[in-house]
């Protein structure tokens, strides 16, 4: 029995492009730390929450999705004759209303006594959500990783390849210039459709609702807005995000297992992404996100001299908010806070 | 005057550590049962003597160490940080090349005890004040996020500083704790034996013990200092009103480095000891949830008092232990009793793969959590519920209790 | 606030005298009750069979963990339950539970069960030092102590106690007398695992030229990485990439890092070792820039959730990787292996079919081999304990295991036979753990001439 085969050189003009792999990685990676970084602003700049709870919920999320997808087989296991992508958008949607939900739950029964309390108290109460939802989480995860079911697999696009023109699918093993799985696509055009969305929420009613709670908590009450509501709505959101986030990071090529007990800490590498767009400016999370994201894969590719170690790349991240925070607090977007005696 | 404890009659008096007479009774109480803990004479504590416990408890004391600094900068002078683990493995690496065997596989001088601890505190403070210029900078949240950037950089240096820190997942050694004078052979005070000190028989782990014991409470003394004197009062006027406490004079910036030096300090020493305790650690072990771990402790145990902060240590240290016995109490319950106890406890701990029960005993994955993770959850859940419901922490609960009893029988 | 108050002290009280019931009880976990407490009477069959034993069992020593009386032998287990490993170790105390269930069902130890009292580590070296101290007062041996760092971090603590370790570790340092005084090391170090599974792909594959190299950083991952050094240069493979302890699990730009040197590098075969989520990063990433290699590592990478149907890698893994394990695999054809799955699966109806489990059987057959040992010799005390596992010459696991001599040098006793596997779907669809067996009982060209004199990867001086 023959043991896997063997790339052979082959003799061919077209040379893959370290530049376009780099770039590819850093759409994905950008993209993750968008959708991750949107829902922590949202919360934010809502309910001026940080969330140190993003990272479980992100797993919780992912591993809802993948239970509605791959374990449970809802709803495809009343939908036999339909195209199994659309099997899966509804899992995923079921999924994302769960997370929704919990998120909502989550938010009634410990952030709304912490109402009016000092910030860093609450975020240490999302601290604790964290390492909660975290440990349920990972025990209902278990031993092996949990797969996402998406229906991309692992097909790819190639640009500028050796056989098949210009743009097409490619095997496997095809020399190209610049290959992008089909997942880096999909998570592109989910990222622009909501940021579109997010904008289009708010000018909506409750956008703008949304928007005056976050300016001033009073006056919007005293304008009739129910505030505990926006409260929630603003979780529910931030919730479906991680969840999405989750999503992203558990697919092919990141993690083609799926969800683990390690995807919860995958969160806190979008700290540097807030804290450069500005904790409250929603074009500066995805600006942010995409940033950072870019920075780290083009550390990854081109900054790997052997007196910088291993894992270099993972640490320009946080130099780059060091460095942010101590030239421009705010962020590159954020409102500047002013401060009174 | 006699019958009226409140009454200062000379600001000594007034501004002593100890300065009712309840006060210094207790203290006495307390330190002699700490001093006899290792004979194990007290009724219904004798437990506490066995080398395990004993071996808790001199983690408890180095991790009070650790937290008083982390309470100096957060109760007393209000800044948000993150970063106290990362002090902790600079102290603790200091320690390791200064005290370590020179003929090791990685970097050591040899030096004594009395040279590596304090320098291991020494030097953290000095990276402490270098890193304040950028923390002054900032305030609140962005301080959190400035030391929480910290606690990564210096894992990524701890990591790749492989002559140093043996390199991720391997670590290294660490000096042992041993009193020489200078480089002798054999040791004048030697804590890792069974030995005699004036003359009775003290284990190892009880002369650990003591050691740990005396080193926490010279640092709950320097503390509890701390906080009537000019510096002190200066770090709780920036908590409170940082720009008030401009315009009356207090130097923002000086005090705010000097919150950071001495808070690193604190966790030098804290992460020296420690170490030389465990004997090998990883560069992993200064991770978040390091950090994490005394921020729960401060607001557990109350921000800003001392007696705040030992109680926090010791409830947040102990959990693990008493949780994992409370289980298998409930595990000894459930397999042999069978009384209504047994029963109902039978809902809550699955023995078998195909029992029901919210925790479960088996090593592999069953129904429920598992200890450890029950007690992360409980550790969660503690953490939400004291800052929701008792923003003073044990401390404060301590407070209500004792202004009860003050009152009594006229509690209203 | 003030019912909130109360109930909060109550509880806190609560908790103290759990505490305080639970502290002595801690040692006394025992499962084994000597049957018909109830009656009254005196029935004959159970105070008949006293006599006899109590003669013999006068004239055994014992010290700590062994109660003549109650009849039991008590042996610790210092696992990862919870942490990175947790995954793998896991099955092993599932299936060394297995074990010692039919142990003692078949007798124990001439008479006396065997109790195991786990104690979970997270893998930390402080929780593995604390919970040694725990039970180091209670239990007679450690049936197994997981992670390298860990194991050494006691050792002193074991010379303190004459206590016998078998380390659930495959590091090729055990075999370092300065290292091994209290433990019982068995099976194929990582670095012989290396030169047998780069050996095995080169045989079958001549035309190999070129070899990327990556690993996390530590014994685990280094010792496995050196060894595959060694077998490249044995070989005339040139190293492309060289990412040895460049991986960390938890940190993805590592991972990244590492994957863009291996699709940089062009090389024939890939030798990744870490732990599953990681390898399968990596992979996914080299598969989506075309990369096309013979990929391995060390066996911990694999877990047959890969296979799962869901899984994208699902046929890609099946057609690239390949690994080694120490131990037969689940589905192995021997008398060994097919009564250690019948044992598991009688225990456990619901396990997977996992080779982890094997493990447990594998260490707890070991252990009890020991322990009837040191009976024989009438010494159950610690110390005698440890002498019995001294003097273990040879041990058999019946095809479960290759078989293992004990006494001797490194270089001739060291184990060196691998089983050759694939993923295979057809196996896990059969029930099997998804390997199929490609040759057992393997052991390349370079890994029987390499002299092993002492570790391949020096991590504790």
């Amino acid at each position: 029995m023959t043991s896997g085969l063997l790339i052979l050189a082959q003799e061919s003009t077209v040379v893959p492009s370290e530049f376009g792999r780099m770039v590819v990685n850093g759409i994905s990676l950008g993209a993750i730390y968008a959708i991750l970084a949107l829902g922590f602003v949202i919360i934010f700049k809502a309910t001026q929450v940080l969330n140190f709870a993003h990272g479980a919920l992100s797993a919780m999320g992912a591993f809802l999705i993948a239970s509605f997808a791959t374990i449970i087989n809802v709803p495809g296991r009343w939908m036999e004759g339909s195209p199994v992508w659309l099997q899966w958008v509804l899992s995923v949607v079921f999924a994302l209303v769960l997370a929704a939900l919990i998120g909502m739950a989550l938010e009634r029964m410990f952030l709304r006594p912490m109402i009016g309390e000092a910030l860093f108290a609450v975020a240490i109460v999302t601290l604790g959500i964290d390492i909660i939802v975290r440990t349920i989480t990972n025990d209902f995860i278990g031993q092996t990783s949990r797969p996402m079911g998406d229906p991309f697999g692992l097909k790819t696009v190639g640009l500028g390849c050796a056989n098949g023109g210009f743009i097409g699918e490619v095997d496997l093993v095809e020399l190209c210039t610049v290959r992008i799985p089909w997942t880096t696509v999909f998570q592109m055009i989910l990222t622009i459709a909501l940021v579109a969305g997010v904008a289009m929420f708010f000018r909506s009613r409750t956008g703008i609702a949304m928007r005056a709670t976050a300016w001033d908590q009073e006056v919007a009450r005293a304008q009739g807005i129910s505030v505990g509501r926006i409260f929630a709505t603003a979780w529910a959101i931030g919730a479906v995000m991680a969840a999405i986030g989750g999503l992203f990071i558990s697919m092919f090529p990141r993690r083609p297992g799926g969800v683990d007990t390690f995807t919860a800490f995958f969160a806190f590498r979008a700290f540097p992404a807030i804290i450069l767009g500005g904790l409250d400016s929603i074009l500066g999370a995805i600006v942010g996100g995409f940033a950072i994201g870019f920075a780290e894969s083009a550390a990854s590719t081109y900054l790997t001299f052997g007196f910088l170690g291993t894992g270099f790349g993972g640490v320009v991240p946080y130099i780059v908010m060091l460095l942010v925070l101590l030239i421009r607090p705010y962020g590159l977007f954020g409102t500047e806070e002013i401060r009174r005696v | 005057m006699r019958g009226r404890p409140l009454l200062y009659t000379r600001y000594e008096a007034d501004q002593a550590i100890l300065n009712t007479v309840t006060k210094k009774v207790m203290v006495l109480i307390f330190l002699s049962a700490l001093l006899l803990i290792p004979f194990q004479v007290l009724p219904g504590l004798d437990f506490l003597g066995e080398n395990d416990w004993l071996r808790l408890l001199s983690t408890v004391a180095i991790f009070i160490i650790g937290a008083l600094g982390l309470n100096i900068l957060l109760g007393l002078a209000g800044q948000v940080s993150l970063g106290h683990a990362f002090f902790m493995g600079v102290g603790a690496y200091v320690a390791a090349v200064l005290g370590s065997d020179p003929e090791g596989l990685r970097l050591g001088f040899g030096l004594p005890m009395w040279i590596w601890l304090p320098a291991a505190g020494v030097v953290a403070a000095g990276i402490g004040v270098a890193f304040g210029p950028a923390a002054v900078r900032v305030r609140g949240l962005y301080l959190a996020f400035v030391t929480l950037g910290l606690v990564f950089v210096g894992d990524y240096v701890f990591r790749n500083l492989i002559s140093v820190t043996g390199g991720a997942e391997v670590g290294r050694t660490f000096p042992p704790l041993e009193f020489r004078l200078w480089k002798e052979d054999t040791p004048l005070i030697d804590f890792a034996s069974d030995g005699a000190w004036f003359g009775i028989e003290l284990t190892s782990e009880a002369k650990t013990f003591y050691f740990v014991l005396a080193v926490a409470i010279l640092f709950m003394l320097l503390a509890k200092n701390l906080q009537r004197t000019r510096v002190g009062r200066a770090f709780q006027a920036i908590r409170d009103r940082d720009i008030a406490a401009e315009i009356m004079g207090v130097d923002e910036v000086s005090f705010k480095l000097r919150a950071f030096g001495i808070s690193s300090f604190y966790a030098g020493v804290s992460g020296a000891l420690l170490a030389s305790f465990v004997g090998t650690v990883i560069p992993a072990r200064w991770d978040l949830f390091l950090s994490i771990q005394f921020i729960a402790i401060v607001l557990i145990g109350g921000a800003g008092t001392v007696a705040g902060v030992v109680l926090g240590t010791a409830f947040v240290t102990l959990l693990p232990r008493l949780v994992q016995d409370a289980t298998l109490w409930m595990e000894d319950v459930v397999e042999t009793g069978d009384n209504l106890l047994a029963t109902l406890l039978d809902l809550v701990v699955a023995t078998e793969s195909t029992d029901f029960g919210l925790i479960n005993t088996l090593p592999g994955v069953g129904p429920g959590l598992s200890v450890f993770q029950l007690n992360q959850v409980i550790y969660g859940l503690l953490i939400i519920l004291f800052l929701i419901f008792e923003p003073l922490g044990l401390f404060g609960i301590w407070i209500r209790i004792r202004n009860y009893w003050k009152g009594w029988p006229f509690t209203y | 606030m003030k019912m909130k108050t109360k109930w909060l002290a109550i509880l806190l009280v609560l908790g103290l005298v759990l505490a305080a019931c639970g502290g002595d009880d801690a040692a006394d976990t025992t499962e084994a009750e000597t049957p018909d407490t109830t009656e009254a009477e005196t029935p004959d069959t159970t105070e008949a069979e006293t006599p006899d034993t109590t003669e013999a069992e006068a004239m055994i020593l014992t010290d700590i963990g062994v109660d003549l009386e109650a009849g039991t032998i008590t042996v610790g287990l210092l696992s990862d339950l919870t942490g990175v490993f947790s995954a793998l170790v896991q099955p092993v105390v599932t299936g060394y539970e297995a074990q010692i269930e039919a142990i003692n069902a078949a007798g124990g130890i001439h008479g006396l069960d065997i109790i195991l009292e786990v104690r979970d580590t997270g893998y930390s070296v402080d929780t593995h030092v604390q919970q040694y101290n725990e039970i180091r007062d209670s239990v007679v041996a450690l049936g197994h102590s997981t992670g390298s760092p860990h194991t050494v971090a006691i050792k002193d603590q074991l010379a303190e106690d004459d206590m016998l370790a078998i380390p659930l570790t495959w590091y090729s340092g055990w075999s370092d007398p300065a290292l091994n005084a209290n433990l019982v090391p068995h099976g194929t170090p990582y670095c012989l695992e290396s030169m047998n599974t780069i050996g095995y792909i080169v045989s079958q594959n001549p035309d190999a030229a070129t070899i990327a190299i990556a690993s996390n950083a530590g014994d685990f991952g280094q010792d496995s990485a050196q060894g595959a050094k060694i077998a490249a240069e044995a070989l005339g493979l040139e190293v492309v990439y060289d990412g040895e302890a460049k991986i960390n699990a938890a940190d993805e730009a590592t991972l990244a890092e590492v994957a863009n040197g291996i699709i940089g590098s062009g090389a024939d075969i890939v030798w990744v070792t870490t732990s599953p989520g990681a390898y399968s990063g990596i992979y996914g990433q080299a598969l989506a820039a075309g990369v096309l290699a013979t990929w391995s590592g060390s066996f911990v990478a694999w877990n047959f959730g890969f296979l799962g149907e869901e899984s994208p890698i699902r046929d890609a893994i099946q057609r690239d990787w390949i690994f080694a394990y120490p131990i037969s695999p689940w589905s192995a054809d021997t008398p060994g292996s097919a009564a250690a799955r019948e044992l598991i699966q009688a225990y456990d109806p619901d396990a997977p079919a996992y080779e982890y489990y094997l493990e447990g059987v594998v260490e707890a057959q070991l252990l009890e081999v020991i322990l009837n040992a040191a009976y024989d010799s009438g010494d159950l005390t610690r110390a005698g304990v440890l002498a019995a596992a001294e003097n273990l010459e040879f041990m058999s696991w019946d095809g479960l295991a290759p078989d293992q001599s004990f006494v001797g040098e490194p270089n001739d006793i060291v184990q060196r036979t691998v089983t050759i596997v694939r993923p295979s779907a057809a196996d896990l669809e059969a029930g099997g753990s998804g390997l199929a067996v490609v040759e057992a009982d393997y052991t390349s060209d370079i890994a029987a001439a390499y002299q092993f004199d002492k570790t391949c990867f020096d991590a504790f001086g």
